[in-house]
């Protein structure tokens, strides 16, 4: 396990470089901040000092190699924003991200198997055609809409919850309920497609022939071998809500990753972009990790050779 | 039947398990690194809730022209030696109670007695020169030095406690008005770094920055000045509209910035003029714009009324040059070009038999979402110029994109560059406008005349009457003679009011939200 682990990491090192190379040249070519930090009759000289200040003067090589010698002890530089420590920027808005994203997932998953494995034990159903109909129209939803109904429903006309923020668990509803709606959609058409043919397998039949009930028949047998498909598409939408989910952070003031990388990309804060992204690059790295090692628990085939010994 | 009883308790007993992990995560309920945990701030009447469009980037008094800065630092946490008054235009008392000068060089500013930081430090006159040598004369890169002094240093001394000399290098009528963009911060505050969390005598003082998430500010006791109605300040941020609208409609939040009509709040919404401008600019190196009559033909083709009326829903001014009224300088006789589109196509007709190439492309560039409609706008403005007999292109960019059009040196367009720009005078003079709108060097300047720039240095100089006279004439020359711009609308904004708080917007609203001026309606 420990051999695959060190494979996978350093195959992951290549991405990671790429990466941090990619958004450094990428961010620089949008252009000089200058005219967007100085007043609008700033002088050339005032410019020329500003480029000078921020070491944007430099070649570009010379600039990427004094990134590269920060990012090895760990200083990512300062936002020209705020004048705060890049990193901390990232870090502070990460985990506001991370709670959403893994919350979100938690409850779409529990969610979509229970509705997804309700449907699948009638096909053609009447639980069925109403859970389609409902994971079709979560799916397609598109989010800004959800969320500000959401708000005029709930905050403005009944007044049940906030409209926005982040204090008390009053405020996570609305962003977790916008949030959520598409993986839900998502998993249950593919909890139900896994589960329909895992159900139609001879073990099943056996498994009924010997006595056992639904309820046994599903958790115990189905549910495990259709989880494999799940687990891909739900890794997939994790990464996509670890990214930040940025039309959420935004309207409802989250103070995620995904409002933080927009900021510093319009401000071409250019320090702050670097660490965040690095930052989502290596949650990411990580996640990808955890989801093949899910695998691994989850199907013997896929677990490597030395996990026996 | 047993067996499938037991595994039913089993399958309930993970589910449980499974949902109370899911519970576990949204136990904490509360953004990680958040201190202060716990509901939503009740209203209470000793508190007042602002919701701006974005979190101040910093609180650094040096920058506090900027808007996202100044709107929760000036006349609240930090205050000026002078202060204009938004409404009547005049320069008024704050931490200088009296100034004066004999050559318009030299300024001697009386300062006041009594007045304390927060630290409990008493205010002398090392403060104010520290605080004008750190802003205008250090290498501290303050946003406020160039938009106010340029490349202009000052010579600063404290006479006595309570006596300061500012000299400028050159005879400056408007000093003490640029003074007033100055927040005094004490003399101990770093000259090599910027601060985030400033020290002031404002009426408050920052109690906290839960960065992310809210400002909180108390009442200062130790103020010089009239107590403020409201024991503590809390400043929220949210990038929508919409959302800042509905948290005055639910209680949330007592005002609410940068709201538009759109937003639907009745009388919860308070309009007030903005001091922002609305205009073409036109740049005349290449055809068409090389020949004046197509600058004037732009000018009768727009429907200014229409456009007012239709997009505006009537509150913002038909505009006739780049400052309202108010602002000195202001040129109350001047007309806004009629629209004409008959006179509009003579004028293009006339061109082209003259040789111009008046199907040249134009390229209209605008910035994306910088107020209400301007995508509307826009595209009215295509169609209009249209009708004209013009080829216009509209052009949509982001702000940093836009910027390289807007500011010398100008980036290079495919067509004939028309830009969008909105022009705020914050600063109630009109030297602020013409030095960079229409000098033929000025910094947003496409061009002008030798004529015109001695009218403007002639404005520059003068003082009293007399400088109110010579940017009038300087307005009226440009419409006249020149014809860079094609004014359009001097705007309104709007903010959101709770109906439990008494405050009247003005002017200056936008960059500078006085909280003292807010009392609890009774």
């Amino acid at each position: 396990m420990l051999t695959y682990l060190r494979k996978r990491i350093l195959s992951s090192a290549l991405p990671l470089v790429v990466v941090i190379v990619g958004v450094f040249a990428l961010a620089r070519l949008t252009g000089n901040p200058a005219t967007l930090y100085l007043p609008l009759n700033a002088t050339e000289q005032m410019r020329a000092d500003f480029t000078a200040r921020m070491g944007l003067d430099q070649p570009l090589l010379v600039q990427m190699a004094d990134y590269f010698g920060g990012v090895l002890r760990l200083d990512f530089g300062e936002s020209l924003r705020t004048g705060e420590s890049a990193a901390a920027m990232a870090l502070r808005a990460f985990p506001a991200t991370l709670q959403l994203a893994a919350t979100t997932m938690v409850l779409a998953i529990i969610l979509a198997v229970i509705v997804g494995c309700w449907a699948a034990l009638k096909p053609n159903g009447v639980a069925d055609r109403i859970s389609s109909f409902v994971s079709m129209a979560a799916a397609s939803i598109p989010d800004f809409w959800l969320a500000i109904v959401g708000i005029w429903i709930f905050a403005i006309t009944l007044g049940w919850l906030p409209t926005s923020g982040v204090n008390g668990s009053e405020a996570w509803v609305l962003p977790i309920a916008t949030l959520l709606l598409r993986p839900f959609g998502v998993l249950v058409q593919i909890v139900r497609g896994a589960m329909v043919s895992a159900l139609s397998e001879p073990y099943i039949k056996l498994a009924r022939s010997k006595g056992a009930g639904d309820v046994r028949i599903v958790t115990h047998h189905a549910l495990r071998n259709a989880a494999a498909p799940a687990l891909t598409v739900a890794g997939d939408l994790t990464v996509g809500l670890v990214n930040g989910a940025v039309v959420v952070e935004t309207i409802f003031g989250w103070p995620g990753i995904g409002k933080l990388m927009i900021d510093s990309i319009l401000q071409r804060d250019f320090a702050v972009l670097q660490a965040a992204v690095l930052l989502t690059a290596v949650a990411i790295f990580v996640l990808n990790i955890l989801i093949d090692l899910g695998y691994a628990l989850l199907d013997a085939r896929v677990r490597p050779a030395t996990v026996k010994a | 039947m047993m067996s499938s009883l037991r595994t039913q308790g089993q399958f309930a007993l993970r589910l449980s398990a499974v949902a109370a992990g899911g519970t576990l995560l949204l136990s904490g309920c509360s953004v990680a690194n958040s201190e202060s945990a716990g509901g939503a701030t009740a209203a209470s009447s000793d508190t007042i809730r602002v919701v701006l469009q974005q979190e101040p980037p910093t609180l650094e008094p040096c920058e506090a022209n900027l808007t996202s800065t100044g709107v929760v630092d000036r006349s609240t946490i930090t205050e000026p030696l002078i202060e204009r008054n938004p409404t009547s235009g005049e320069l008024e008392p704050k931490l200088a109670t009296e100034w004066e000068s004999k050559d318009n060089k030299a300024w001697t500013l009386t300062l006041r007695e009594g007045v304390k930081f927060h630290d409990g430090s008493d205010f002398t006159a090392e403060d104010a020169a520290a605080t004008i040598e750190r802003a205008v004369n250090s290498k501290l890169g303050c946003n406020v030095e160039g938009y106010v002094f340029g490349d202009q240093d000052l010579d600063v001394k404290a006479v006595n406690d309570t006596t300061l000399q500012v000299t400028a290098q050159e005879a400056d009528p408007i000093l003490p008005l640029r003074l007033s963009f100055l927040e005094v911060v004490p003399a101990e505050t770093s000259d090599t770094e910027k601060v985030r969390e400033p020290i002031g005598t404002g009426p408050y003082q920052l109690e906290q920055w839960d960065a992310g998430q809210k400002i909180t500010l108390a009442r200062f006791d130790g103020y010089w000045g009239e107590k403020p109605a409201y024991a503590k300040a809390e400043y929220q941020w949210r990038a929508e509209s919409s959302v800042r609208a509905a948290m005055i409609t639910s209680g949330e939040a007592d005002i609410a910035t940068g709201l538009s009509p759109e937003d639907n709040i009745g009388d919860l919404g308070v309009s007030y003029p903005n001091n922002e401008t609305v205009a073409l600019r036109m740049h005349s190196d290449t055809a068409p714009f090389n020949d004046i009559r197509i600058r004037q033909a732009v000018n009768y083709a727009i429907d200014k009324e229409g456009i007012v009326a239709s997009l505006y829903g009537g509150r913002d001014k038909v505009a006739a040059q780049l400052v309202p009224s108010g602002v000195v300088g202001h040129n109350e006789s001047l007309q806004a070009w009629p629209f004409d589109l008959e006179k509009a196509k003579q004028l293009v007709a006339e061109a082209k038999a003259d040789g111009v190439d008046t199907s040249a492309q134009i390229d209209m560039v605008v910035r994306s979402a910088q107020f209400p409609k301007i995508e509307e706008l826009g595209q009215v403005l295509q169609e209009q110029l249209t009708q004209a007999g013009l080829n216009v292109k509209l052009q949509m960019l982001e702000t940093s994109q836009h910027l390289t059009y807007q500011v010398r040196p100008f980036a290079k367009s495919d067509g004939a560059l028309m830009l969008m720009t909105q022009h705020g005078n914050q600063a109630g003079d009109a030297a602020f406008t013409v030095d960079q709108y229409m000098r033929t060097d000025g910094a947003q300047s496409a061009f002008g005349t030798p004529e015109l720039d001695a009218l403007i240095k002639k404005a520059d100089a003068a003082t009293g009457e007399d400088r109110q006279k010579a940017f009038e004439e300087v307005f009226s020359y440009q419409n006249d003679k020149v014809v860079q711009f094609a004014h359009i609308a001097h705007q309104t904004g709007m903010i959101g009011k709770a109906a439990g708080v008494n405050y009247q917007p003005n002017s200056s609203t936008g960059d500078e939200l006085r909280l003292a001026e807010m009392t609890p309606a009774s």
